[in-house]
């Protein structure tokens, strides 16, 4: 490390704070892996986490190939039991949540007007560390075959005797390598959102996406520490033979289930309400039409955010906790069901009466609320506890929760990429390729999905590798698995409509600063976002504050235009702006992680290196000078910033 | 009423379709939502109302969008605004009011299904017990464990049993493995426990599941109206052959009951043996099989189990008298009631081919090395375990 410091420092006597040396911003490689731009973190995690959407989306295929017809050999139960264990913890911990973050970590400062988020350089550990245990976790397919325990890992089938390969042990520390991402993350994004607000903006008159991601973020605080007990409950008695799930022991198996699931539920939340902040950015925007009933939106966000927590055992109807237990977690559910049928119905009411505009990001926000909605009915009927005994465990359950996951959130991600493309990256995804987009990946995903309803109630189990011919299984599994190949198409035509508009607009000028007509402060950033976000911090009046700063009412409440978008944007010029400065240490201190992991698994010997580099990356981080005027806006600025600048770069 | 009509339009759609794809009738062996017992019935009476709310539902936000997509649709070019509405609190706690009371009624309903559906109501059946009557408050303990189930029998009652640990149980009077036999028209109790990792016990056209887990015995109960054969799978996911580990419950008229009680109970010791091959056979079972299997007569419980990490492997004790084995995969019959033979021997030259298993492990069947002679002895003495079983059950075991 010296080396490279010392290639970009010339000489130390011209540095006046600190011992330590921070890289300075540039292009190429070296200032993405050094960066604290939370916009350049957004964007790593949005390319990573569509990276690890396909890694799992191929394992969906091959799960649906072994799948198409009875008695099928495509993988074999060994592999099947990995690679439908993959699949999920890839989907919901590698692709569906940092997706969100990407969202989370690109947008939030811009709609609350602020320059970064709180602590910037914890921001980047918390990508890097997130990517790390995404590795780490993948590694498991070379080194001994990948965790097989499903990734709901029920003990004491998750146990060293049920499941002697490596892969759960790689399941129990790169999960909770990827906790700490999470955490720290979430710690991050609420401190910013509760400190570093425009002058003006007060809570509720933040975009109701930033609303939702801060109610995603206190859920993550919260259920992040259960997994990491489970987690390291089952690490422990993998690893130095606990017997917290050794029931010859005494140990009660159904520990791990209640911990599994108290964060097991909420996370249901994290994962949705992203998707439902994105909607709710979106359906506005292309009805013309401010957002129905703001405040129910926000409090119904936050009633799901409690009640989230009070639904766990519904997961657990057939696992004999008992009548009583059952009844209560039975009629919490049924009523979790009711903020989420207001949004729903709100959503509605802001199309009603508007001239929506069907784009491509409004096409996605719809199909959210109609696929949604099937998974939220569905969801209904697993709230009836005799009924769910039926259902339970069986494909009407992995036809619900792909309804809500893919319906709710995938959908809603793919709605939010559309929509903030431009805003990102300067130019706009293919309109066309974009609607085609969305219809091809909407009749696959009811093709491969709908028919598991059925399959579900004939009584097909989950996680079976294979079934015999004769139950009546075999049409709608040869359905569903032409619906998988039809989606694989749809996300092949956005990667090729990625490809096709990035060369498209290669030379062009950015696109207009205001392609939607959109509601909510980043837009009054030009295209794409420059690095200092805004020239000048906006002072916030109302909800919606850039609409307003366009359009006004006239005598007669007629709605007027006071301002061209051109003329409402800042035209990212600044200069001077103080920024803080780039970072090695966040990726160092990442990649001594899945060492530690790697010695506790294979050789504790392992686990010097990956101590040592987490140690030496700690201690540089904090001996690093907080101020660095050779970083990239080094010119002089002024004592204000520099004071909201020191407060941040912590 | 109207749920019947709807429930029938709309299962009739989904076969119609069905039938479309595949051109044939198909089975419905699993279907939850063809009961064939009282408890099924009444799981299936909660919800189709709730289907049929959850579809109206659908249809009004799903016609809602349709019809903003026809009549809200963007047509013009010009700026005009539609009406800025914000909100409306009225409404806003219309549809918070509505939802919250139609749940509040399905939650009424849904409590007193649980409750009912968990209430035992059984009655006592007289049986013959070894020429001695019995007052038999009928009652199976299932255990589930990698990847089969086993079924026991206490005609004492369990007041006295202890199940806490499945591993080391106390004998009982009939052990059987594969399919659970009981009387028809009678509600049968079940003590679910484990003896390894979870699974989950579940006969759709009789009953929901019910998780066994070790060191945990959760109560159930079945009801069949008619004699048949009801098929279940495990649904709680338990590692490699999960798939692979199926049961069926047989329920009997109570006389066919009797009858079966009455071999069951039977010991098969050496008088069995009728020619030398079967006494070869008998050999090969007592030096090979006999360290993880039973037959009552010939070993017992106390005498296995070191090798298996479930300490246990199916009771083979009247195996003639069941139609499946290895864990509900295979049928012993053909159709016409011969011996599939074939499969039997595969089965015996080299389990782990034909189920996938931790043979090395101890969880499931080793390949025993067996010669193709000493294969054949094994069948022939197999096969003097028990009597055939009506071909009803042997025809209602096939699927395909």
């Amino acid at each position: 490390m010296t080396d490279t410091m010392s290639e970009e420092t010339p000489t130390e006597e011209q540095r006046p704070l600190g011992v330590y040396t921070r890289p300075k911003g540039g292009n190429g490689w070296r200032d993405w892996v050094t960066t604290v731009d939370h916009k350049k973190i957004g964007i790593l995690y949005g390319a990573a986490a569509l990276f690890f959407f396909i890694i799992g989306g191929i394992e969906a295929l091959l799960i649906r190939l072994q799948l198409a017809t009875p008695n099928g050999t495509v993988l074999g139960a060994e592999m099947y039991n990995q690679v439908f264990t993959m699949h999920g913890i890839t989907m919901i911990f590698l692709a569906a949540m940092p997706l969100a973050a990407a969202f989370a970590n690109y947008l939030i400062p811009l709609q609350i007007g602020a320059r970064d988020v709180a602590f910037p350089r914890l921001n980047a550990m918390s990508f890097w560390v997130f990517l790390a245990g995404g590795i780490f976790i993948n590694l498991s397919w070379l080194l001994g075959g990948a965790p097989d325990g499903g990734w709901f890992g029920y003990a004491p089938n998750s146990g060293i005797v049920f499941s002697p390969s490596v892969g759960m042990d790689f399941y129990a520390i790169g999960l909770q390598i990827t906790g700490i991402a999470s955490l720290v993350s979430a710690i991050n994004l609420t401190v910013t959102i509760l400190n570093m607000r425009a002058p003006g903006m007060t809570l509720f008159k933040m975009p109701v996406f930033t609303w939702m991601l801060f109610v995603v973020q206190l859920l993550l605080v919260f259920a992040m520490p259960v997994i990491a007990v489970a987690l390291f409950l089952l690490m422990f008695s993998r690893q130095f033979g606990a017997n917290f799930f050794n029931t010859e022991m005494g140990a009660d198996p159904l520990l791990w289930q209640h911990l599994f699931w108290i964060f097991g539920h909420p996370e249901v939340y994290i994962l949705i309400l992203p998707s439902f902040g994105i909607i709710s950015e979106v359906i506005p925007t292309f009805s013309r039409k401010p957002i129905f009933g703001y405040d129910f939106m926000v409090f119904s966000g936050i009633a799901i955010g409690f009640m989230g927590w009070g639904v766990w055992a519904h997961h657990m109807f057939a696992s004999g906790i008992g009548p009583l237990s059952v009844a209560a977690f039975s009629i919490s559910t049924m009523f979790i069901a009711v903020p989420t049928g207001v949004k729903i119905l709100n959503w509605i009411a802001t199309m009603w009466g508007g001239r929506v505009k069907f784009s491509a990001p409004m096409l996605f926000s719809v199909g959210v609320i109609s696929m949604f909605t099937i998974g939220g009915l569905s969801g209904v009927t697993h709230a009836l506890s005799p009924a769910d005994t039926q259902q339970t465990d069986t494909y009407y359950v992995v036809a619900h929760f792909h309804y809500v996951i893919f319906g709710g959130i995938i959908f809603g991600l793919f709605a939010g990429l559309y929509f903030w493309w431009p805003k990102v990256f300067g130019h706009m995804l293919d309109e066309k390729m974009g609607k085609i987009n969305f219809w091809v990946m909407l009749v696959g995903f009811n093709m491969t999905f709908g028919p598991m309803h059925v399959l579900g109630l004939q009584g097909m189990s989950r996680r079976i590798d294979t079934y015999s011919p004769g139950f009546g299984f075999e049409a709608w599994n040869m359905v569903a698995t032409i619906g998988s190949f039809i989606i694989a198409l749809s996300v092949l035509i956005f990667l090729i409509n990625v490809v096709v508009s990035v060369k498209r607009a290669k030379g062009q000028p950015p696109c207009p600063p205001d392609p939607w007509d959109a509601r909510s402060l980043e837009w009054i950033t030009p295209n794409p976002t420059p690095e200092h976000n805004f020239d000048e911090i906006p002072t916030v009046e109302s909800l919606d504050e850039f609409w307003h700063r366009k359009w006004g009412t006239d005598d007669e409440g007629q709605i007027v235009r006071v301002a061209t978008a051109e003329e409402v944007c800042q035209d990212g010029t600044a200069t001077g702006v103080h920024l803080p400065s780039p970072s090695y240490w966040p990726l160092i201190f990442a990649i001594g992680l899945p060492f530690l992991g790697l010695g506790l698994i294979f050789n504790l010997w392992l686990t010097l290196p990956g101590a040592i580099l987490i140690v030496v990356s700690l201690y540089a981080w904090i001996f690093e000078p907080v101020d660095d005027p050779d970083g990239p806006h080094g010119e002089h600025h002024s004592d204000k910033e520099e004071v909201s600048q020191e407060a941040s770069d912590v | 009423m109207i749920t019947k009509i709807i429930k029938k339009t709309w299962l009739a759609l989904f076969t119609s379709a069905l039938l479309l794809v595949t051109g044939c009738a198909s089975g419905a062996e699993l279907d939850t939502l063809q009961p064939q017992g009282p408890i099924a019935r009444e799981i299936d009476n909660l919800l189709d109302p709730v289907l049929i709310v959850a579809y109206v539902v659908f249809f009004l936000v799903f016609g809602a969008t349709i019809f903003i997509w026809w009549k809200f649709r963007d047509r013009h070019e010009d700026e005009e605004f539609p009406t800025q509405v914000h909100g409306n609190t009225k409404l806003e706690i219309l549809w918070t009011i509505i939802p919250t009371l139609i749940l509040a009624v399905v939650s009424v309903f849904t409590l007193i299904t649980l409750s009912s559906i968990n209430s035992t109501d059984t009655n006592e059946v007289m049986i013959t017990v070894e020429e001695e009557s019995v007052l038999w408050e009928p009652e199976v303990v299932v255990i589930g464990q990698q990847w089969w189930w086993e079924f026991r029998y206490y005609f004492d009652g369990l007041d006295g049993v202890d199940l806490s640990d499945a591993r080391n149980l106390p004998p009982a009077d009939i052990v059987t493995a594969g399919q659970l036999v009981m009387p028809a028209g009678q509600e049968i109790e079940l003590s679910i426990t484990s003896r390894d990792v979870i699974h989950s016990f579940w006969i759709p056209a009789l009953n929901g599941k019910r998780d066994a887990a070790p060191g945990r015995v959760h109560p159930w109960k079945l009801e069949a109206d008619e004699p048949g054969v009801y098929f279940g799978q495990c649904t709680e996911f338990c590692g490699l052959s999960h798939s692979r580990m199926r049961m069926q419950a047989i329920a009997l008229e109570p006389e066919d009951f009797q009858i079966w009680v009455d071999e069951q109970l039977t010991d098969q010791d050496s008088d069995l043996i009728t020619n030398e091959a079967v006494s070869r056979g008998l050999t090969v079972f007592e030096n090979q099989c006999a360290r993880c299997h039973v037959v009552n007569g010939v070993n017992d419980e106390t005498s296995i189990g070191a090798d298996l990490v479930s300490n246990a492997a199916p009771n083979l004790t009247h195996f003639m008298s069941r139609t499946t084995y290895a864990g509900g995969i295979f049928n012993l019959y053909e159709p016409d009631g011969t011996i599939d033979r074939t499969q039997l021997e595969a089965w015996l030259r080299n389990a782990p081919a034909e189920k996938p298993a931790y043979a090395e492990g101890r969880r499931g069947m080793p390949a025993l090395g067996l010669s193709e002679d000493e294969i054949d002895d094994v069948v022939a003495y197999l096969e003097t375990l028990g009597t055939i079983p009506s071909s009803f059950i042997i025809q209602a075991t096939e699927v395909e």
